[in-house]
């Protein structure tokens, strides 16, 4: 049973957002060095000081290590959800809501580890701050991030299409990004470099996959009374939700037409608004590629498996890239693919600076709404949509 | 019996629970053990204390007959280094919509297969191979009918 009922609806808003910049490499640098320079930067750009904030919610580092960092005085609420991101927004937007605390500094810290690139055991101190594992790594599974590797092969079954509809969002993100100066990668490729990049794990390859990366974001969320006294213009939250069905592990759920996507939406719509004729932005996740199909589906721009013929309806040669109606874009920054896997903080954060109209060379002209849809499909998809105040 | 502390130490590989490990006790007599609900008899799958469909908490693992559908594969072009681990690349994995229940289903590799035919809607049987002391459930196509 879905509820309707959306009591917090504009009355919490983003203040604020920063970043760092997202870095391909591993960097010399702590993840939470990376977190606490965002959250300076955000508190700073909304001219907020340690007194003002009372409100923790981070994925890493943990909050008392930041609220010690930081030396914030008197902290009444704080918490550390498990990613992607939008767990993250919602709680401290619930706590805010509800008065647990009025000036929330929320952030995620995005880093190289052993388990999203090997790469990263090449630092002792990223080996050293590994969980052991107490023995060899199984191959005989689908858990985790491969989930989306065997939904994959479903999708092209089930729908008779090819990987080059997948090929699409990589060219899409990696298009938007070369106007994003933080993005980790910003060289255009085009469709014969997606086919041809090294396959990883079939049916996706290196260009499917986000791209590890060193760096942060940070946001501040308040009431919308309190963000109206701030530096910034700010970004009201319509709604925000998660979702979840009953079968949810990577290879138990019901198929590609029933996942947590759906919950999402059915709650998110029902909440909002505005939806996708009233949405001037879409930011549909894309850890994978068929993340971000999906997703593009099941807002309801097309049917199932349509979702590659949909972009090449709505591609704009000029910018090599989807421009919905000649005017929507998905994903402007470039996306998890291009600028580096945020976990969604970086699709929040681009959100945030669109709808304040601070996001440079990349500025959607007029844009006053955000739909946001983070995450994957089984324990993990969210949605999140944002009005201009 | 295995003592519980040697069993964890067999699939050091896994995360054991008292909730997994007589499924895990299972593999190393060569049964797939899934959990199945004592009250209403459906299967549930990976291991868990109570039933989804009735709430009962009278969980029996029980041997599944090991055939089914591949509904799910992928080959692995890269993996890390596994003691006992046959690193021919592609390496296949499949996720088997076993017969016992629409929806039930169970991951692993495939042996004694071309990986041309390791496709989606393929019939197969379950198998066992042995990892470095590990026994480990796999798969193989089944016979076709003559
Ligand atoms: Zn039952």
């Amino acid at each position: 049973m879905i509820s309707t009922h959306n009591p917090i609806k504009n009355t919490v808003a983003f203040a604020g957002a920063a970043t760092t910049g997202l870095f391909p490499k591993n960097t010399e640098r702590s993840q939470t060095s990376y977190a606490v320079e965002a959250c300076i930067s955000v508190l700073r750009q909304c001219g907020l000081g340690p007194d003002d904030v009372d409100g923790v919610c981070g994925s890493f580092p943990m909050a008392q290590r930041m609220q010690e960092t930081l030396g914030l005085t008197s902290v009444t609420w704080f918490a550390n959800p498990h990613i992607p991101f939008i767990n993250q927004v919602a709680a401290a937007t619930a706590a805010v809501s509800a008065g647990l605390c009025q000036v929330a500094l929320v952030y995620h810290g995005a880093y190289r580890l052993p388990w999203n690139t090997s790469a990263a055991l090449r630092d002792p101190f990223r080996a050293a701050d590994a969980s052991i594992p107490t023995g060899p790594p199984n191959p005989d599974t689908v858990a985790g991030a491969i989930g989306y590797t065997a939904w994959a092969s479903r999708y092209l079954h089930e729908y008779g299409v090819t990987k080059e509809d997948f090929g699409l969002i990589a060219i899409n993100d990696r298009s938007n990004a070369a106007t994003n100066p933080t993005a980790a990668m910003r060289e255009p490729i085009t469709m014969d470099d997606y086919l041809s990049a090294r396959m990883v794990r079939w049916p996706l390859c290196l260009l499917d996959m986000d791209i590890a990366v060193d760096g942060a974001d940070a946001f501040v969320i308040t009431t919308a009374e309190r963000a109206r006294d701030l530096a910034l213009p700010p970004v009201l939250i319509n709604a925000v939700t998660l979702g979840m069905t009953a079968r949810n592990s990577e290879d138990q759920i019901d198929g590609l037409r029933h996942h947590g996507q759906q919950v999402v939406i059915e709650a998110l719509r029902a909440k909002s608004d505005f939806w996708i004729d009233g949405a001037d932005i879409f930011f549909p996740y894309d850890g994978f590629t068929p993340i971000a199909l999906n997703w593009i589906e099941n807002v309801g721009y097309c049917g199932p498996g349509e979702a590659g013929d949909f972009m090449r309806q709505h591609w704009d040669p000029a910018t090599n890239s989807v421009r919905v109606n000649g005017r929507v874009p998905f994903n402007p920054h470039g996306g998890s693919l291009s600028e580096g896997a945020t976990q969604g903080s970086g699709h929040v954060r681009e959100a945030v600076h669109q709808l304040q109209g601070l996001a440079g060379d990349r500025q959607v002209a007029g844009a006053r709404t955000a739909l946001l849809t983070p995450g994957g499909f089984f324990f993990n998809a969210q949605g999140l949509t944002l009005v201009s105040a | 019996m295995i003592s519980d502390a040697d069993l964890i130490d067999r699939f050091r590989g896994h995360m054991l629970s008292r909730d997994n490990a007589a499924h895990f006790r299972g593999r190393l007599d060569h049964q797939l053990l899934i959990d199945r609900c004592a009250e209403c008899g459906v299967w549930h799958h990976p291991p868990a204390p109570a039933c989804p469909a009735c709430w009962s908490m009278s969980i029996t693992p029980t041997a599944v007959s090991g055939t089914g559908t591949i509904h799910l594969v992928i080959f692995l072009h890269q993996h890390a280094p596994i003691p006992g681990f046959d690193d021919a690349m592609p390496y296949p994995v499949v996720t088997v919509e076993l017969d016992e229940q629409p929806g039930l289903r169970f991951t692993g590799t495939m042996v004694g297969a071309a990986n041309d035919d390791v496709v989606i809607g393929r019939r197969v049987r379950l198998d066992w191979i042995d990892r470095d002391g590990e026994p480990v459930p796999a798969f193989r196509l089944a016979e076709v009918a003559a």
